[in-house]
């Protein structure tokens, strides 16, 4: 039977093969990296912070002999990505790609500037940060074809997290824009970036100690859900800017007439507003999700707890609670990547955080402080996202 | 034994349960049949208080179930349901262990105990102590909620459709294996069912519920031979009452003293609903069913086994 089945299989041709056994992510990654670095700059140059930049190319930037062997590097990347379909090899031609990248970056951006010149400005420029692109997303996909247990992807970004943060420290990318104005203001940047957890963290986790109860009553009750569900939604679909200019009113009042509130820091501009519109923000998803999480629990489950003899909070504790956990923790895990983002806008009312640079980047019209502070919220948000995840997966698959 | 005096439940205007009085033997298989909306599970619920009544009360043992609070009465009363309601997140041996855990035996107690159980379900421990719910087959699962319901040892145990979810073929098992259980722990059980046969299979006693109200409640051949109103007779069906009569007897009662010589012999513990179709398959008037050690074989006719089934 089975040869039978294997003599009937289409003969493999080699002619028509070829294209199709390139593989096909593979085909529009190396095109994104190739057209990108063929037509775009490498590095961009300019003399000062807010002059004019002029595109380096490859040869600009290292010279003949080393743009070849990077592009060396990246066409053995590029033959793996094409033709070589075992993730792990995938994964290890992605990192050797970033890793060379690195390196063609922060020495790159070294040999452009003129030595003792503090003023010139060198960012990557478009090509690298296609190339950046396609190699994560090269990564990405290795990394979700190899399937790893959620334990082994937590190690995984821990080894990436230490790795980028050597990178920085080793002084490779000095030279490049953004960690000349991270120098300048490297005492502030720790401050904001402390900020921006906190803010980010503080409201998430009063939504979770408001919008979770909220939750567990809308799942009890149709009518309270019916009334608080609607409001959430409501309050989710007012423009953040907005929603802080609702709020200052109403805090502005209270910090002046009651002395406590005075005391403890609430006023009309500042992290309280701040603070409680991105609570705010975060009810909706946290009080949902708990709500279906807790109405998923099996009906039978919850009656046959109670016929044994466990008591209301017994039941919640031992049985609907972890059973509602994964849906829970994925509402959590939306809304503190919702939040790491938002909080950016809390430096418009004076809350801090890493808007601030992304604020004052805009009005000086200089796009390396605007990344000083984008670059680290995103890292942030991915950094949760992957956390929260394999949190979520590890309760998903065999909840104890 | 449980006493159910005068029990009602209302909501709104409507008595799910009205004015229900009935005593339940200790060490019996009673089971309340009624069809969906008769009252039989807030009947059933009434007992452990899931339900508290309106009126009446209920008696276990000579004292009211409203002196406990409910939980702990409860701990007391095994409880099994249809689609078994194991806890998905917890292994086999988690779920059985729950009342266990409640009651705080020590762990090894409670370990021996499981292994017991399964072990009496025909559950390998070694085999199925770690494994989830969602791991094992209906039959598998059901089996676990019977052993999780008996985990504490209780004398009473309450069952609500256990084998609604189950398909024919592994009901009849089921079924079975919990009669088996039942007469080895010597546990009291009162089952609800819609299932009229299940009922006849089950029961040691059976109560008719319809509309809230207790019908009939009495032996298995009192329903058939003697139903009390219209509602009972339609209920049982009247085109096979006689074999079901027949079915709740064995040949060893009904034999009579006579001739064997020349007759076929029939295992003394056979009903007489297949000792009939033993007869009418082989063509003959009587079978030989052999008698107690050392006492001669006795005659078993077709004749008697007709007047039995008029209910004579």
């Amino acid at each position: 039977m089975a040869t039978h089945q294997a003599a009937a299989a289409p003969p493999r041709q080699v002619g028509t093969g070829a294209l199709a056994r390139l593989d096909r992510l593979g085909l529009l990654l190396v095109a994104l990296a190739a057209g990108g670095l063929a037509s775009l700059p490498f590095l961009t140059f300019k003399a000062n912070r807010i002059a004019a930049g002029a595109g380096k190319t490859l040869a600009d930037t290292l010279g003949t002999a080393v743009a070849a062997a990077f592009l060396a590097v990246l066409a053995l990347v590029a033959a793996v990505a094409l033709l070589d379909r075992r993730p792990r090899v995938r994964l290890a031609a992605a990192l050797l790609g970033v890793g060379a990248m690195a390196l063609a970056v922060g020495f790159g951006a070294g040999w452009l500037t003129p030595p003792g010149d503090r003023f010139a400005r060198v960012a990557p420029g478009g090509g690298a940060w296609l190339l950046l692109l396609a190699l994560a997303l090269l990564a990405t996909d290795a990394l979700a074809r190899l399937g790893l247990s959620p334990l082994l992807r937590m190690a995984a970004l821990a080894g990436a997290a230490a790795v980028t943060v050597l990178a920085f420290r080793s002084g490779l990318f000095d030279q490049l824009s953004v960690m000349r104005e991270y120098a300048s203001r490297a005492d502030v940047f720790g401050r904001e970036a402390r900020q921006h957890l906190l803010l980010a963290g503080g409201s998430v986790a009063a939504a979770i100690l408001i919008g979770a109860p909220l939750g567990a009553l809308c799942a009890l009750s149709p009518r309270i859900r019916g009334a608080v569900l609607p409001v959430l939604n409501v309050v989710q679909t007012i423009p953040s800017i907005a929603l802080f200019g609702l709020l200052m009113g109403p805090l502005a009042w209270l910090g002046r007439t009651q002395p406590w509130a005075a005391e403890l820091g609430i006023r009309g501009i500042g992290a309280a507003p701040a603070l409680l519109a991105l609570t705010l923000y975060a009810l909706l998803p946290v009080a949902a999700n708990t709500a279906l999480g807790l109405g998923r629990v099996p009906a039978t489950a919850v009656d046959a707890a109670a016929g044994m003899g466990m008591t209301r909070r017994q039941i919640l504790a031992r049985i609907e609670i972890p059973l509602a956990l994964p849906v829970i923790l994925a509402g959590v895990r939306v809304v503190l990547v919702q939040n790491i983002g938002l909080a950016t806008i809390a430096a418009l009312i004076g809350g801090g955080g890493l808007g601030t640079f992304v604020f004052q980047g805009v009005g000086q019209t200089a796009i390396d402080l605007v990344l000083l502070g984008a670059a680290p919220t995103v890292a942030m948000a991915f950094v949760a996202a992957v956390l929260l995840d394999a949190v979520v997966d590890a309760l998903g698959r065999r909840p104890a | 034994m449980i006493e159910l005096e005068n029990l009602t439940k209302r909501y709104g205007d409507v008595d799910v349960v009205s004015d229900v009085s009935m005593q339940i033997q200790p060490g019996s298989f009673t089971v309340v049949v009624g069809q969906s909306g008769s009252g039989k599970s807030t009947l059933l619920r009434m007992v452990n208080r899931l339900v508290e009544p309106t009126a009446g009360r209920v008696l276990i043992d000579g004292r009211d179930v409203a002196s406990l609070p409910g939980p702990t009465l409860r701990r007391g009363i095994g409880y099994a349901i249809q689609g078994h309601g194991l806890f998905p997140h917890r292994t086999v041996a988690q779920n059985i262990a729950t009342v266990p855990t409640l009651l705080g035996w020590p762990k090894a107690k409670i370990r021996a105990r499981v292994a017991e159980l399964l072990e009496a379900l025909q559950l390998d421990p070694g085999q199925f102590a770690a494994k989830y719910p969602d791991e094992l087959s209906g039959g598998e699962q059901q089996r676990v909620g019977v052993a999780r319901a008996l985990a504490a040892g209780p004398n009473i145990l309450l069952m609500d459709e256990p084998f609604g979810a189950l398909d024919p073929i592994i009901r009849v098992k089921a079924q079975d294996d919990v009669k088996a259980i039942q007469r080895r722990f010597e546990t009291t059980i009162l089952l609800v069912t819609h299932d009229m046969e299940e009922a006849f299979h089950l029961g040691d006693a059976i109560a008719v519920m319809s509309g809230g109200k207790l019908q009939q409640y009495g032996s298995p051949e009192d329903l058939l031979l003697r139903p009390a109103n219209d509602y009972v007779s339609r209920l049982i069906g009247s085109s096979d009452r006689a074999l079901r009569a027949l079915s709740l007897k064995t040949a060893r009662d009904a034999a009579e003293s006579g001739d064997t010589d020349g007759l076929f012999p029939i295992a003394p513990d056979a009903n007489l609903r297949d000792a009939l179709a033993e007869l009418i398959w082989r063509g003959a008037d009587a079978a030989a069913v052999s008698g107690e050690a050392g006492t001669p074989p006795r005659r078993l006719s077709l004749r008697r086994i007709l007047a039995l089934g008029r209910g004579a």
